[in-house]
């Protein structure tokens, strides 16, 4: 077979020689441009991973001398002397993939039940913080309605639902703000903002009662300062597996788990004003009222995806948990006339 | 004359040009899709073994005096070394910073303390996590079967980050120039390559009429969008709050990108300036080396990598790399081959783990 020049290193000095290489039945023999013998490499020794890219040659290592380095530009006749370079890891892809998956399904149920154990170490000053700043902050964006018969009637349907329920519930602030939407908010350490759009649609107190007594339940299962663990320990847990610091992946890993778990919480909570409706002898069908009011979109399309469940789907449980509880006749209306009144023109005109 | 022409700069003096990068744009491009496929199959876990496929593809292309480099890391070691240091340094620090943060929003005063100390701790382990990230790097770097090392300590750099960082806040970035040699001569300085190590007398001097001209545009620049706004929210026409968040966005995307373009030139003619007075005074075993980077190349090769990077959002950034390694490889030239026959294999031992603080604080790039 005819001799090829290469180039080789015996891996103790960066020095570079000139030599020509006999590929034989038993391995390469080496020699240098002197003709002696350099080194002689045995075809069952010869590692093949040095593959130069874009046709530039082969660079050859020997298992008896792993440093030594033979680099040979036209590779063609060495080639086929040489053991399969290793194949593409299909196998370990496959595993990582299904750890990655592992991880996440973790994840997925860990999360919830963490955020639950956390929520109970919180310092009850600090929640109370966290919500004053919230508060304060939405306060001063969307302004504030209040009115001394109004806020008087206000606080006695809250007192008549917190009646049941005293020791857990920290409502330190109950205030209406100017909102159009349909819709009332409860924050960490006791805060609930009802929003005048609510009030202004609303048909009657047991409606405005159905929702308090849905955001005390809120406060009760401290669901507001579990949602923000929550959505923190989504973050930092994304970040563990994608190593993105920058937080663009996690928040919207984030927002958009935080829908899926959100509408456990809000059947907890709609579960829970049926009890509080119950225990302050108000109906339930002022609830089921404000459900049914809100479902006028298309059914199926809010879904999976939304944070809150079908609206058609949570007025009929209200209704069906409120009729095994309650006798109609056993209930009053959550305030007097005169009372929503006042409530309903906290606004103004 | 122009300058290419003049033979006494460029000429005789600089001849040799030893390096040359052979790998082809498309093996590259190729490799990078293959990457970005698997990496979305496997939610970005591939990316260790990404990496290291990448960086074997930009060191096996780099031939030098005829010879190509080699890359020996794994991406195993990668991913141990991220899997060590999520677990020992970046969870605590971010609960830590989580904590601190919540106590601020509780209205604690000892708060904003915490939360600025975590971050001071966080830019340190960064920093030390790069020099160590750059010590494996070079510890799975070969040429001719002999491997390249890097001595020093990794705390002891995260810290003269630290302290230039503070000094550039003070001096309003003014000590920017010395700072940058400073840690540049301690990077090089420790560099091996077997048992013989580079040599860094790198100075700032003669970099700061640049540097002012650079720091002039930058100030002008900056400042502008800053008043208009400011004058904007002082005037209180409530223009700011009452325009649609999305205009608002979209206008600071464009005054952002229009900051970077203005920005680049100035910042390419001071980069030249810079990468020239570095690689001239660094020498190896009595040799010493000259680059030739100049504004006009410097400037096209950033701004299209920064093309690159922002248009393929990121996928493509294994090409721009490959465009950097092309760009050394083709204007590095040395005065004289040094003496390979006295560089020695280093007995040193070599960084069993990968990057791990590196691979957290991803500030690296993509080799
Ligand atoms: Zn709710």
């Amino acid at each position: 077979m005819t001799a090829l020049p290469g180039r080789f290193n015996d891996g103790r000095t960066a020095a570079s020689r000139q030599v020509t290489v006999t590929p034989g039945t038993n391995g390469l023999d080496i020699r240098g441009e002197d003709g002696l013998m350099v080194a002689f490499w045995k075809t069952a020794d010869l590692r093949a991973d040095g593959e130069l890219p874009d046709g530039a040659g082969v660079r050859l290592r020997c298992a008896a001398d792993p440093d030594a380095r033979l680099s040979l530009a036209q590779a063609e006749f060495i080639r086929p002397l040489l053991p399969k370079p290793p194949r593409f890891p299909w196998l370990k892809l496959a595993g990582t993939f299904a750890g990655a998956l592992g991880v996440l399904a973790a994840l997925w149920l860990g999360i919830p039940a963490g955020a639950r154990a956390l929520a109970i170490m919180v310092p009850s000053a600090w929640e109370k913080g966290w919500g004053d700043t919230l508060a304060d902050e939405l306060e001063r964006r969307w302004g504030t309605c209040r009115q001394p018969a109004g806020d008087a009637a206000l606080q006695l349907l809250a007192a008549r639902l917190g009646a049941g329920i005293a020791p857990d519930l920290h409502l330190n602030r109950l205030v209406v703000v100017r909102r159009t939407e349909n819709n009332a908010l409860a924050l960490p350490g006791g805060s609930v903002l009802v929003f005048s759009g609510l009030l202004a649609q609303a048909e009657s107190s047991d409606e405005l009662a159905g929702v308090l007594a849905h955001e005390f339940t809120h406060l009760r299962l401290r669901h507001p300062t579990v949602a923000m663990i929550r959505a923190a320990g989504i973050g930092m847990a994304v970040m563990l597996v994608t190593g993105d610091a920058s937080g663009l992946a996690a928040s919207g890993a984030a927002m958009a788990m935080a829908g899926a778990y959100s509408r456990d919480d809000e059947s907890a909570a709609d579960a829970g004003a049926v009890t509080l409706l119950t225990q302050a002898g108000i109906g339930t069908q002022g609830l089921a009222a404000f459900f049914r009011r809100l479902d006028d979109g298309p059914p199926g399309l809010t879904g999976w995806l939304s944070t809150h469940p079908d609206s058609r789907a949570r007025a009929q449980a209200v209704e069906t948990q409120g009729g095994e509880r309650q006798a109609p006749a056993a209930t009053r209306p959550a305030l007097e006339p005169e009372q929503w009144a006042a409530i309903k023109g906290i606004c103004g005109q | 004359m122009p300058e290419h022409l003049s033979p006494t700069r460029h000429g005789a003096r600089h001849g040799e040009r030893p390096f040359a990068h052979v790998a082809g744009t498309g093996s590259m491009l190729r490799l990078a899709l293959l990457n970005f496929l698997l990496n979305v199959l496997t939610l970005s876990l591939w990316r260790f073994w990404a990496k290291t496929r990448v960086r074997r593809l930009l060191w096996s292309g780099t031939a030098a005096w005829g010879d190509h480099a080699e890359y020996t890391g794994r991406g195993g070691e990668l991913f141990l070394g991220f899997v060590v240091v999520m677990v020992s340094v970046f969870m605590p620090i971010l609960v830590a910073l989580t904590a601190a943060q919540m106590a601020v929003e509780a209205g604690n005063p000892w708060g904003n303390a915490f939360v600025l100390l975590i971050q001071a701790v966080a830019v340190f382990l960064a920093f030390a996590g790069l020099y160590r990230a750059r010590r494996y790097q070079l510890s799975r770097t070969l040429w001719r079967g002999i491997r390249a090392g890097q001595d020093g300590e990794a705390w002891r750099y995260g810290l003269m980050v630290l302290g230039c960082g503070l000094v550039n806040v003070l001096s309003l970035g003014w000590t920017w120039p010395w700072t940058e040699m400073t840690l540049a001569r301690y990077r090089l300085g420790n560099t091996r390559f077997g048992d013989e190590r580079f040599v860094c007398t790198a100075r700032a001097r003669g970099l700061y009429r640049r540097f002012a001209v650079m720091w002039g545009v930058a100030a002008l620049v900056l400042c502008l969008p800053l008043v208009t706004v400011l004058g904007l929210y002082l005037s209180g026409d409530g223009i700011l709050e009452s325009a649609e968040p999305a205009l608002l966005f979209i206008i600071g995307l464009l005054l952002a990108g229009g900051v970077v373009l203005v920005l680049a030139l100035p910042y390419a003619w001071y980069r030249a300036a810079v990468l020239r007075q570095l690689v001239a005074a660094t020498r190896f075993a009595g040799t010493t080396f000259h680059l030739d980077a100049r504004t006009a190349p410097l400037l096209r090769l950033g701004l299209g990598n920064w093309l690159i990077g922002v248009l393929s959002l990121g996928i493509l950034r294994p090409w721009a790399a490959l465009r950097e390694f092309r760009f050394v490889c083709a204007n590095l030239s040395a005065d004289c081959e040094p003496d390979w026959s006295s560089v020695r294999q280093s007995a040193a031992a070599a960084p069993r783990l990968g990057e791990g603080l590196a691979a957290v604080f991803d500030g690296a790039g993509e080799f």
